[in-house]
């Protein structure tokens, strides 16, 4: 498939079975347990993963588009836990796709410890951790697959949590579960790798959030009428619609960037760039989209709260601006004034 | 493999270090005064040197005098001489703006008789645009040029005219035709060193005199070749060029050689939490808005004309290169004294700093000001 036919699949099926109605329903439902279950017919879950682990193929690209297209929607799955970071760590440690539903757990990973085979501990805000049958995480450097709260037996209790979208966000306690498969982090699969996994993951749902948030402004500046013309036709919210546009590209470019960094083999300079830049935009894409839409903006009948509510929320998950911003400044900081111009073209290797 | 039009290809890498390698030669630090992005002082000397390169109206084809480059050769190159200080002033209107101008509207014996000189890095151009009633609502320019036998005589008032000084020729819009607005304009280029000139320098907002003019044309006899295009072109013209002007380096650059200098001159500073921070957030900026602004030189090359991404592209990198210097004072938390005792010369960085927080202002008004690029970007939207 090509970047614009995976697209418009992804898109095609999102408008389907993740309508504004599904994410609201979710919200006291916990989740979009039939669009979890098309995406994974499709393979929409497995990617990145390569075929000869059980997965759909696919590059990171492939995955951060699909990831755009699920922010732009609001899709209230576990669709990057699933694939850009969980698969990744999967395939990384050669381990094989579990059926059913899958998420994976925070860079950090709480005080989760392994005795042996079993795991202790508790790890919060694990997303959509009450409907996960498996979870995926990196503990004392080991690649584990255990399974969820979901699970028939041997499994972790789950106390429920949500983020300021309604968005499960769990905490989960092991108490010796044992594990279902582990291996070795292979080099490469660190905590900082999985973080800027995590963080590239949110960053480009937070772009197809921003770009949807910029088409449903637009189009509202057309349709509402006020003074006996539409109000996008106003100088002063005019302002507001640059703003937002703006705001969708730089996020989208910012990610784009860090995609085709990772795709070479770097992007620590890139990937936090793009959400620092994510965060950014999340702030002001916001702020604009409100002040246009006025006070039905401001209610739950209107859909851009399911997208704003999320950009407030994942501008603080996966690390916010400022430790993004402060990781990339430590680093630069050291480097010296004269290296920092040619890491602003070229990136750097950006360390803790 | 991805590739977006954010990256450069192992060709421009190669000229990007073929400049950088030039300028550390030839323009080492600590040995010149870095200006700030494209209002850097004119050097002639500096310019003839670039220009020896083929770094100047690098994008001219070889049968004018120059290289037949891309834009984005181009941006390579504007690049690292702004982020670098380098001294463009004596060049830059030439080679940014007249040179596409000619290339494009211009005569074949125009191209002849300017584009040479251009590439050569010999000629300063600036450009007429504002009168005193008309800046930004620039179709209600009233500077006349009324038919003569051999050509036209130019009468009006330009005002707030950058380096009109020590430029060779100004590019300017005047009413030709009987119409109003949009209708009836005209772009001719003058030879500041016609009869009939005079040119007041208006002192600029740091009390310098060489960089602000008004331009007074009092029947200035302009020969009927050194019309640029079509009688009556000119609002056409002015817009559609808009793109090459509006979204290059020269438009997020300006502040960067300062927080350069800030790293260096306050080392601690830097490195306090506060410090990192902004750096980090700076850096994610500057980043993403060189990629923007790449694929706009990327989108020229492809033969589009993306005025509205261009307006979008400036509008927001004008005001980033604003905040740059508005946070940077935050950051310093200091009063700017400026000593006048001969003994204790200023810093570097506090002469930077000085001329920043009182030019910066100009960044979102120069070449259109934010609000008219708004309403050129908001055209372009959906």
């Amino acid at each position: 498939m090509t970047d614009n036919q995976l697209s418009q699949a992804a898109t095609a099926l999102f408008d389907e079975f993740c309508s504004w109605e599904t994410v609201g329903r979710a919200e006291s439902a916990g989740w979009a347990g039939e669009l979890w279950q098309i995406l994974q017919q499709t393979g929409f879950t497995d990617v990145p993963v390569p075929d000869s682990l059980g997965g759909s193929d696919g590059s990171v690209a492939d995955a951060a588009q699909l990831l755009r297209t699920a922010g732009a929607h609001g899709a209230p799955v576990p669709l990057a836990e699933a694939g850009l970071i969980g698969g990744w760590l999967l395939t990384a440690a050669g381990l094989s796709l579990p059926d059913g539903v899958r998420t994976a757990l925070p860079p950090s990973a709480g005080s989760l410890r392994l005795e042996g085979n079993r795991l202790f501990g508790t790890v919060s805000a694990v997303a959509w951790g009450h409907r996960a049958h498996y979870v995926v995480g990196l503990v004392d450097g080991v690649v584990i697959l255990a399974p969820g709260p979901a699970a028939t037996n041997q499994r972790p209790t789950v106390s429920r949590a949500v983020n300021l979208a309604d968005e499960a966000r769990d905490t989960l306690t092991f108490d010796g579960v044992p594990v279902t498969a582990l291996a070795a982090a292979p080099e490469g699969v660190t905590a900082d790798s999985l973080a800027d996994r995590a963080a590239l993951a949110r960053a480009a749902l937070m772009a197809g959030a921003l770009s949807a948030v910029a088409d449903l402004t637009l189009r509202y500046s057309r349709d509402r009428r006020q003074f006996g013309r539409p109000i996008g036709e106003f100088q002063a919210v005019k302002a507001h619609l640059v703003t937002v546009h703006q705001q969708a590209r730089l996020a989208t470019e910012a990610v784009d960037g860090a995609v085709c960094a990772l795709e070479r083999g770097r992007g620590g300079f890139e990937i936090a760039c793009a959400k620092v830049i994510a965060d950014l935009a999340a702030v002001a894409g916001s702020r604009a989209a409100h002040q246009v839409h006025g006070a039905i903006g401001m209610t739950r009948e209107y859909p851009l709260q399911y997208l704003t509510r999320r950009l407030w929320a994942w501008r603080d998950e996966a690390g916010g601006h400022q430790h993004w911003a402060d990781r990339l400044g430590a680093a630069l900081v050291e480097a010296g004034p004269d290296a920092l111009y040619p890491a602003i073209q070229s990136g750097m290797e950006v360390f803790q | 493999m991805l590739f977006t039009s954010g990256e450069l290809t192992t060709q421009e890498l190669r000229l990007r270090e073929r400049v950088r390698a030039f300028l550390a030669q030839n323009l080492p630090p600590g040995t010149f005064e870095p200006g700030l992005g494209m209002s850097s002082p004119a050097d002639r000397a500096f310019s003839a040197l670039l220009a020896e390169q083929g770094w100047i109206g690098m994008a001219v084809p070889a049968q004018y005098g120059g290289r037949g480059a891309t834009a984005v050769d181009r941006f390579v190159v504007v690049e690292e001489l702004l982020r670098w200080g380098a001294p463009v002033g004596h060049h830059w209107v030439a080679d940014r703006q007249i040179a596409p101008v000619l290339l494009r509207f211009g005569t074949e014996e125009q191209r002849r008789r300017f584009l040479p000189r251009i590439c050569r890095g010999e000629l300063c151009f600036c450009i007429g645009m504002s009168e005193p009633d008309a800046g930004s609502d620039l179709a209600s320019v009233r500077t006349r040029a009324v038919p003569d036998n051999v050509g036209w005589r130019l009468s009006g008032t330009k005002v707030w005219t950058s380096n009109a000084l020590g430029a060779d020729f100004m590019i300017t819009l005047c009413r030709t035709g009987d119409g109003t607005g949009h209708q009836g304009l005209s772009r001719f280029l003058v030879d500041m060193h016609s009869p009939g000139i005079t040119v007041n320098p208006i002192p600029f907002i740091d009390g310098s005199t060489g960089h602000f003019a008004e331009v007074v044309l009092d029947g200035v006899l302009v020969p009927e070749d050194m019309v640029v295009g079509d009688i009556g072109q000119g609002w056409a013209q002015n817009t559609s060029e808009l793109a090459f002007e509006r979204s290059g380096p020269d438009r997020w650059i300006s502040s960067f050689v300062l927080v350069q200098e800030f790293m260096r001159a306050e080392p601690d500073l830097a490195a306090s939490v506060a410090g990192r921070r902004w750096i980090g957030e700076l850096a994610a900026q500057y980043w993403t808005i060189r990629r923007l602004s790449l694929a706009v030189a990327r989108s020229l090359d492809a033969g589009q004309t993306p005025s509205a991404d261009a307006a979008l592209v400036k509008e927001m990198g004008t005001r980033f290169e604003q905040d740059v210097v508005i946070a940077l004072r935050g950051l310093l938390d200091r009063e700017l004294l400026w000593r006048l005792d001969a003994q204790a010369s200023p810093t570097v960085f506090d002469r930077l700093l000085r001329r920043a927080v009182l030019e910066s202002p100009s960044y979102t008004i120069r070449g259109g000001t934010t609000e008219i690029l708004r309403s050129v970007a908001a055209k372009g939207l959906g």
